[in-house]
């Protein structure tokens, strides 16, 4: 393939090329009810082509791999690229980079894709025995364990030439429960850029657990109530938090557009203690990437310093826009897209409180657990769901209630963090920003003020 | 090799296999984007993706493999796949068939020979004319961003019980998301889009109703929360009712007792106002095709009448369980996924007023034209941001709010329906929804 590659690239008579060869493959165990769905295997591999002309990007795919289609696809992109360009007023320049030479592969003790089949479909299945198991109140269950093998070349007009294999494992478990024509469902997962080591560190029992125990408690629980409170945001969901309510906003497209932090480098905009980084090389991180997909190495950018904005994250085209360098978040989800501004691993740093500690300082309040889907727009006015809320009165952890959406202004909480705990987590997440992507989130459990969209 | 002909010699492939059963799912698609950015076109993308899904089933065990090569070569090679992973599996108890050959009808409006042949000039051309309209609406509002996708898809199903169908279908999604400026104030962004099998719609409307709704989103004001009526667009109505209806009425999710409405057949779930009608066969229906995604002939399912729950939707493994039909709502979103069970074209009878009239006789509540939230189709609990949302008071619209929640559940609210619209729309989430004003939600304001 890589000979191919080389040969229509050198064919090409745009200003810069670029080829990204994609293959993924994945393995997924689906059990409904302690019923298996169907063994699923299979691959999906395809040729992107990405030209420059006359400062104009030009993009085409095609899942036909010989050397006319590809032909045909660095044609098309070319002539995209020319046609659009009357269309288009601002002109595309990229910032320089070295062009590398290299090779990854994910770092694996065990490694899936040679695991036993039927081992794998044994800790699906020994899994939805015990959640099943948990209590009679669980009425249905969807285990599912999978591993997605990306394998990525990326070679361009510049010389760049890097082969990079990542492998990902991924456990879900979705519960229902029902009592009393009351239902309830909870969902936890795990996922790493791992070996199936990760097991060992996140047994899929034990997330089945969680999520059992939770659907459980829930199905009799009311609704928590609405309006601002004093909250703690437990270790799990605080990766959302500087994912969805921070991270987006410092994605150099978005900040282009005026998003909040366009004029806030160099400015306070959060409480002293909160430092806030995306990494593109932490460690069984699911956004980790030694080189993004326009060939730049990735790196640990810090985009919130002890509550000082300090960088964005940048592709090739913005980073040239800023004057600064690229920080390797260029990122797609596949063959079919052209790398756009992503984040890889996105946290807050850890403090040193414990749980008891954060809850003291709360008269009236909730422990929030347990993280559903999210949005914010470049405003910072962001929103995501919890699964559980905790009530905290004088300091005291009590009854548990059904979770809500909750709402505020990124920089107005952040703000108003005054407390982070110890218990950091690396989670695994997908992001949705015209097309997905794998990122990982983290943190600590933290202390601060929102809008939680509760009942009246 | 036609894509007939590779699901068709996949079959063979199985049976020499020693299938039991067998079925082969191919698609071939092409998709023309346009990307906007930042206010301006940004990027266009031609996509050419195919591939097959193997479903193997032996001894009740089921296997399933997919592949984007489909040389002869490759398909035998994923056929094998399947036939290994089938017999890695464990069997299950609850499978009976495939499905088995029914008469297929033949649907208007699906395949639109002028859109297939669209290339990227045609495309930007809609682009631009939507890009334009908002330049015209009001020079506050500016496009963050958008993109007009058009897709031209071919699919052929065979199975080992005599299933061997083709079709082709075209299918066009446009949105754009504008904010509005003004004196250093950024309002917050407000989505409009259109879906459709051809190009009947007016890109121009798309650029000039996301320009409206951004510049009627400046300057909000926060109100005091209380418990009220609340007007939902056709989007939101779409999302926080039907989405939870349509999780309800999976006979996966009765038969599994994931649904809230598993024993209430017959039974009021609503208000009168409402009846609902899932048709797979709507002339020129976004979510329309002779057949399902297992080959079986689609059809018109009464799902709600005046208030009460009269039918669940199958694919052909819940309705073998049931010893009935499948209603032909099998739904694969890709040749790589396994079929599930989903809605077709998820219809909302029409009311009598216009969305104004409704608005007019509101003494005090908010409309909401854009929901960023949660919500559990299980349980129907919903919560989350009001976006593009207006105070009404004395059946005006007094103002824009600011950082304002609506939370409540779907299955109540259900109940608590005053006024069903007539404006009646598609959406993305393939139903037809019209504006619906609900009592009893409870609107929280800091």
């Amino acid at each position: 393939m890589l000979n191919v590659l080389s040969k229509c690239l050198e064919k090409s008579a745009a200003d810069y090329v670029e080829m990204r060869n994609h293959r993924r493959e994945s393995l997924t165990i689906v059990i409904k009810d302690g019923k298996v769905d169907a063994l699923n295997n299979g691959a999906i591999e395809g040729v992107c082509v990405r030209v420059l002309v006359n400062k104009s990007w030009g993009l085409a795919s095609t899942t036909i791999l010989d050397r006319k289609n590809i032909e045909k696809a660095l044609k098309e992109a070319t002539s995209l690229a020319k046609a659009s360009k009357p269309a288009k007023k601002r002109e595309v320049n990229l910032a320089e980079v070295k062009s590398h030479k290299a090779d990854y592969v994910t770092p694996m003790k065990r490694d899936p894709r040679k695991a036993d089949k039927e081992e794998l479909v044994r800790l699906v299945v020994d899994t939805d025995k015990e959640v099943r198991g948990f209590s009679k109140k669980i009425a249905s269950d969807n285990i599912s364990f999978s591993v997605v093998d990306d394998d990525l070349t990326f070679l361009s007009s510049e010389g760049a030439q890097i082969s990079q294999r990542i492998v990902r494992c991924f456990g879900s478990v979705m519960v229902t429960a029902r009592e009393k024509g009351n239902i309830a469902s909870a969902y936890e997962g795990m996922g790493a850029q791992s070996g199936l080591e990760v097991l060992k560190k996140k047994p899929l029992n034990e997330v089945g657990k969680i999520a059992a125990e939770r659907a459980d408690k829930l199905v009799s629980a009311k609704v928590a109530l609405g309006g601002v409170f004093p909250v703690i945001l437990e270790n799990k969901i605080v990766g959302l938090l500087a994912h969805e309510a921070v991270g987006h906003c410092a994605e150099a497209d978005l900040v282009h557009s005026g998003s909040f932090l366009r004029d806030k480098i160099g400015k306070r905009v959060a409480s002293g203690i909160v430092t806030l980084v995306d990494d593109g090389r932490f460690s069984d991180g699911l956004g980790t990437m030694m080189y993004d997909d326009e060939g730049v190495p990735t790196e640990k950018t810090v985009i919130i310093d002890k509550g000082v904005c300090q960088n964005f994250l940048h592709s090739r085209e913005t980073a040239y826009d800023f004057g600064v360098k690229p920080t390797g978040n260029a990122r797609a989800w596949d063959f079919e897209f052209d790398p756009i501004i992503r984040m890889r691993n996105t946290y807050i740093e850890s403090g040193d409180y414990s749980l008891e500690e954060l809850a003291e300082g709360i008269k009236e309040g909730y422990f929030l657990k347990g993280g559903l889907g999210g949005q914010a727009d470049f405003t910072g006015e962001f929103m995501f769901g919890t699964q559980e809320a905790v009530r905290i009165k004088n300091g005291r952890l009590g009854e548990s209630f059904r979770g809500v959406t909750i709402c505020g202004n990124a920089f107005a909480v952040l703000k108003k963090v005054d407390a982070i705990g110890k218990n950091f987590i690396m989670r695994a997440g997908r992001c949705g920003k015209e097309q997905i992507n794998y990122v990982g989130m983290g943190g600590a459990s933290l202390r601060t003020e929102l809008l939680l969209g509760g009942t009246k | 090799m036609s894509l007939q002909a590779s699901t068709q010699f996949a079959m063979k492939t199985c049976e020499k296999l020693g299938a039991d059963e067998a079925e082969a799912f191919a698609q071939k698609q092409r998709t023309v984007e346009v990307v906007l950015e930042r206010g301006e076109i940004q990027n266009e993308r031609v996509k050419v993706h195919q591939g097959i899904g193997i479903r193997f089933i032996k001894n009740r065990k089921l296997g399933f493999a997919f592949s984007s090569d489909i040389s002869k070569k490759n398909i035998q090679a994923t056929c094998r796949n399947a036939s290994v992973l089938s017999r890695t599996s464990i069997s299950n108890p609850d499978w009976v068939s495939l499905s088995t050959p029914t008469k297929v009808p033949k649907v208007i409006g699906i395949y639109d020979k002028e859109v297939a042949a669209f290339n990227s000039e045609d495309v930007l051309r809609l682009a631009e004319r939507a890009y334009k309209a908002v330049k015209e609406y009001d020079k506050r509002a500016f496009i963050d961003d958008g993109k007009f996708t058009v897709t031209s898809t071919e699919v052929a199903i065979s199975n080992s019980h005599g299933i061997d169908l083709a079709e082709k279908n075209t299918f066009l999604f446009c949105y754009l998301i504008c904010v509005a400026k003004e004196h250093g104030e950024v309002s917050s962004m407000a989505f409009e889009y259109e879906v459709a099998r051809s190009v009947q719609f007016s890109p121009e409307k798309i650029g000039r109703s996301s320009a409206e709704k951004a510049v009627a989103s400046l300057r909000p004001r926060a109100t005091k929360s209380f418990k009220g009526k609340v007007i939902l667009d056709p989007d939101p109505a779409s999302t926080i009712l039907l989405y939870p209806i349509i999780y309800s009425v999976n006979a996966e999710n009765v038969q599994r007792r994931r649904s809230i409405w598993m024993n209430k057949l017959g039974e009021k779930v609503a208000a009168k106002q409402l009846s609902i009608t899932d048709d797979g066969l709507l002339p020129n229906g976004i979510g329309s095709s002779s057949f399902d995604a297992e080959g079986v002939s689609r059809q018109k399912t009464q799902v709600i009448s005046k208030g009460a729950l009269k039918n669940f939707l199958y694919n052909s493994f819940t309705a073998n369980k049931e010893k009935r039909k499948s209603t032909g709502n099998a739904s694969r979103e890709n040749y790589y996924m396994l079929p599930t069970v989903s809605a077709s074209n998820f219809v909302v009878d029409s009311g009598k007023k216009k969305l104004d009239d409704i608005l007019a006789e509101v003494e005090k509540g908010i409309i909401v034209r854009r929901f960023s939230g949660n919500i559990r189709p299980d349980s129907g609990e919903f919560s989350g941001i009001a976006k593009q949302a207006s105070y009404i008071e004395k059946g005006e619209v007094k103002h824009a709010l600011r950082e304002t929640m609506i939370s409540g559940n779907t299955f109540q609210a259900l109940m608590n329906i005053i006024e069903i619209g007539s404006e009646t729309r598609p959406t993305f989430l393939k139903t037809y929804a019209p504006p619906i004003l609900l009592n009893n939600i409870n609107i929280i304001s800091k």
